[in-house]
């Protein structure tokens, strides 16, 4: 295809090229092209040489030394013990983990595919003609600016089951007060709205850039042939949205997968392990009580489960790529 | 290398840059760093006078936490020493409680650690049974010990060395709310030590209490949440039992002792004395539920005076810890300690000295509304800066903290310990697990944490 977008109308300057052809091969063209490539090759290298040296120090240099230490039994001072995969066959029997596995592939199911769809539905309203929409919009995306534990203290006076303003609300619509933070079920559902509420702005942006790249004469053409708006936003809309989707789908499996700081500030855990999550346990386990290397056990099981979902994500999506 | 001078403000030592790999030392970088500045700043702190040593020379690094009137009492700890000891400096390095234990274990693993630090007693046996601590035995004579309360000293060592001095103490009794306890009627509350509530009485207090407020408020509720878990063992030494055998390794909690602890505490949340949400992993702080007024009473420590005396408008007061077998109360407070690297033994030696001289603490502890650990000072008493007429509760309630408690709760796997108590409690509490359970399973992780 390339060849004939480039190919002159009358085939002449090709013919040149190839009559040229012999002479370039033993001629000194291949030295200019040799040093051309020389020099794509240096400042290709120069452009991402840096970033592939910070990559190397902050990501890849942790992961292997992170590995090494699950493969250790250590509490950080002195040299740890080797001890092979000992820490991760103490993982298969640890209720523990198990139970903050269970929470975090819950808490993943629930918060991905429901704010991806708020935040879909938000970003079509609000690519509506809407009355003041920038107002509207802004109130949706500043939680994103709130840090993590900022987000979590707000939820928790929110959710406090004694003086918060949720179960005052409650009480006086007749509903009467919730247990949020003495009930495991409560307490788990406070996570995943204060989650919601802090994540749907992110989700809402992606989309809103993805749908005002969609071209309105494909609706255009679809009205034409009788589609009506559901039709239209399930065969043209979620499909040209593909990419976002694709993108949107992996950070928000990652951010779910290593949820922290929300969980950490708003319920600490509990009650019992109701909230617990692989890395409240791996913080606990490594910073508590300093069992650093059954610690790393668990961070490394976490990447696998991540490069795992992003693998599959990545063979599977049949629109990640698609554009107009 | 230049002579170091007197202290750099907190601001100051927070924006010197760390050394590098230079030629230079770490401590010759952080000498000619630390004087820059500083003497204009430790001229107006004025000082407590000579500490008796003989003169030391140099500068230690010194980080720690706190309030700001803790970090004042601080700097004129840090002013007053240097003036005794002219050519001596302290590099003061102020961080967040948060992030304070996450630093100093990085910094030890990396060897960059402070000359001394500020450090709790849960986590002084962790460090010491590491080997991050210095061991002070030959720093200090034998009747050093003498100046600190038995339980106090106690606190400090690690298998018969001590590794810190007992810079203050607190400790945990009942603050209520005046007018919520006269409208249940109970107006006849201990003022003194020997008649404090037996547990059966406050149990009837508490009772009395539940059968008089509306079902959205609670009797009391009690600081034993996040890392005050540790409070939880008051009601266990209350009841003469122990968690650690004398060897403090061997799980002693599965006792009568303990059974008593862990059925009378579980009994708080069945017959909904305290708020359910106020469990050991709650994440709203007893003190919270008292100023909010959804209990009558909190268990709280002295240094909780100023901000109470700060922020509530209503009159409130203080009494007594419940008494079972014998009164018992949590070891709060903190050590200073210096770390097994340092190259300045003898200047750290000499700060901790003097820190914990009789005016230097009766300062700190004055203005930091916490409580001294000279016997001294727990005989003639303190005032406190906020409510000083309860200080006098919080010092006559420190004594009931036994040297053999102390020695349980500095042992090297407390953080472990902790981490057991505040999971198994929280399912005893909240999870409906057996008292018999509960103390298995205590019993089991304690053995698991000493072991490790």
């Amino acid at each position: 295809m390339t060849d004939t977008a480039v190919a002159p109308p009358h085939g002449g300057a090709a013919a040149t090229e190839v009559a040229d052809a012999p002479r370039a091969s033993n001629g000194k063209r291949p030295r200019e092209r040799s040093r051309r490539s020389l020099n794509e090759t240096i400042a290709a290298y120069s452009f991402f040489g840096p970033n592939l040296v910070v990559i190397g120090m902050f990501l890849l240099v942790p992961v292997v030394w992170a590995i090494v230490i699950s493969l250790q039994t250590t509490d950080g001072f002195g040299s740890g013990e080797f001890v092979g995969a000992e820490n991760y066959q103490t993982l298969v029997n640890d209720a523990d983990f198990w139970r903050a596995t269970f929470n975090t592939v819950l808490f993943t199911a629930i918060i991905v595919p429901v704010s991806l769809a708020i935040g879909l539905g938000l970003a079509v309203l609000l690519n509506s003609v809407l009355p003041a929409r920038p107002v509207l919009r802004t109130i949706i995306i500043v939680p994103m600016v709130i840090s993590g534990v900022a987000t979590g203290l707000m939820g928790e006076m929110v959710f406090d089951q004694n003086t918060g303003i949720v179960n005052r609300f409650l009480e006086a619509v007749g509903v009467g007060a919730v247990s949020w933070q003495s009930e495991g079920g409560p307490a788990f559902a406070t996570v995943v709205l204060v989650t919601l509420w802090w994540r749907i702005g992110f989700n809402m942006v992606i989309y809103l850039a993805g749908l005002q790249s969609i071209g309105p004469h494909l609706y255009e053409a679809a009205r034409i042939d009788g589609a009506g708006a559901w039709a239209q936003f399930r065969n043209i809309t979620v499909p040209m949205l593909g990419p976002s989707t694709f993108f949107l789908l992996i950070m928000n499996v990652i951010y779910s997968l290593k949820v922290f700081d929300i969980v950490y500030v708003l319920t600490g855990g509990g009650p019992g392990n109701s909230t617990s999550v692989l890395v409240t346990y791996a913080y606990e386990t490594g910073f508590v009580v300093r069992n650093q290397g059954y610690a790393a056990a668990i961070g490394i099981v976490l990447l696998v489960l991540t490069l795992l979902f992003t693998a599959a994500q990545w063979k599977l999506s049949r629109t990640r790529d698609l554009v107009e | 290398m230049s002579r170091p001078r007197r202290l750099s403000s907190i601001q100051q030592s927070q924006k010197l840059p760390r050394p590098g790999t230079s030629g230079w030392s770490r401590r010759e970088v952080l000498g000619l760093f630390g004087g820059v500045g500083a003497t204009a700043f430790v001229a107006g702190c004025g000082g407590f006078g000579g500490s008796g040593d003989d003169a030391v020379e140099g500068q230690i690094t010194f980080t720690t936490w706190g309030t700001d009137a803790e970090l004042e009492g601080f700097e004129r700890t840090i002013a007053g020493w240097s003036d005794a000891n002219p050519g001596a400096s302290v590099r003061l390095n102020a961080v967040p409680f948060a992030q304070m234990f996450e630093n100093i274990d990085a910094q030890l693993q990396s060897n960059t650690a402070p000359d001394i630090f500020r450090v709790d007693y849960d986590n002084l046996g962790t460090y010491a049974g590491r080997g991050q601590l210095l061991d002070m035995s030959s720093f200090f004579d034998d009747a050093f010990g003498e100046r600190f309360s038995e339980a106090m000293w106690q606190a400090v060592k690690f298998d018969g060395n001590p590794y810190g001095v007992p810079h203050h103490t607190d400790t945990s009794l009942i603050l209520y709310n005046t007018r919520m306890m006269t409208e249940a009627g109970i107006t006849d509350i201990p003022t003194t030590l020997d008649t404090a509530w037996s547990w059966d009485e406050f149990e009837d207090v508490a009772a009395t209490l539940r059968g008089q407020l509306p079902d959205d408020q609670y009797p009391f509720a009690y600081n034993w949440q996040a890392s005050g878990v540790t409070r939880w063992l008051s009601w266990l030494f209350q009841s003469d039992g122990r968690f650690l055998a004398e060897d403090l390794v061997t799980p002693a909690i599965d006792s009568d002792a303990g059974r008593a602890a862990v059925d009378f505490t579980k009994s708080f949340f069945d017959k909904q004395f305290v708020p359910p949400n106020s469990s050991t992993k709650a994440t709203t702080f007893a003190n919270e539920f008292w100023y909010a007024e959804t209990t009558a009473m909190t268990f709280a420590g002295a240094f909780l005076l100023p901000d109470a005396n700060e922020v509530l408008d209503w009159e409130w007061g203080a009494t007594y810890s419940p008494q079972n077998v014998r009164g018992g109360g949590d070891l709060g407070g903190n050590a200073l300690v210096a770390t097994a690297n340092t190259e300045q033994g003898e200047l750290a030696a000499s700060f901790l000295r003097y820190a914990t001289e009789q005016e230097p603490m009766r300062d700190f502890c004055a203005a930091s509304s916490l409580l001294p650990t000279r016997r001294d000072l727990i005989e003639s008493g303190i005032d406190l800066q906020a409510r000083p007429e309860l200080g006098r509760f919080f010092l006559e309630q420190a004594t009931t903290v036994q040297p053999s408690d102390a020695e349980q709760i500095a042992s090297a796997s407390m953080a472990e310990i902790n981490l057991v108590l505040s999971d198994e409690l929280e399912q005893a509490f909240v999870g409906g697990q057996s008292t018999d359970d509960t103390l298995a399973n205590i019993a089991a992780g304690i053995a698991e944490a000493t072991e490790r």
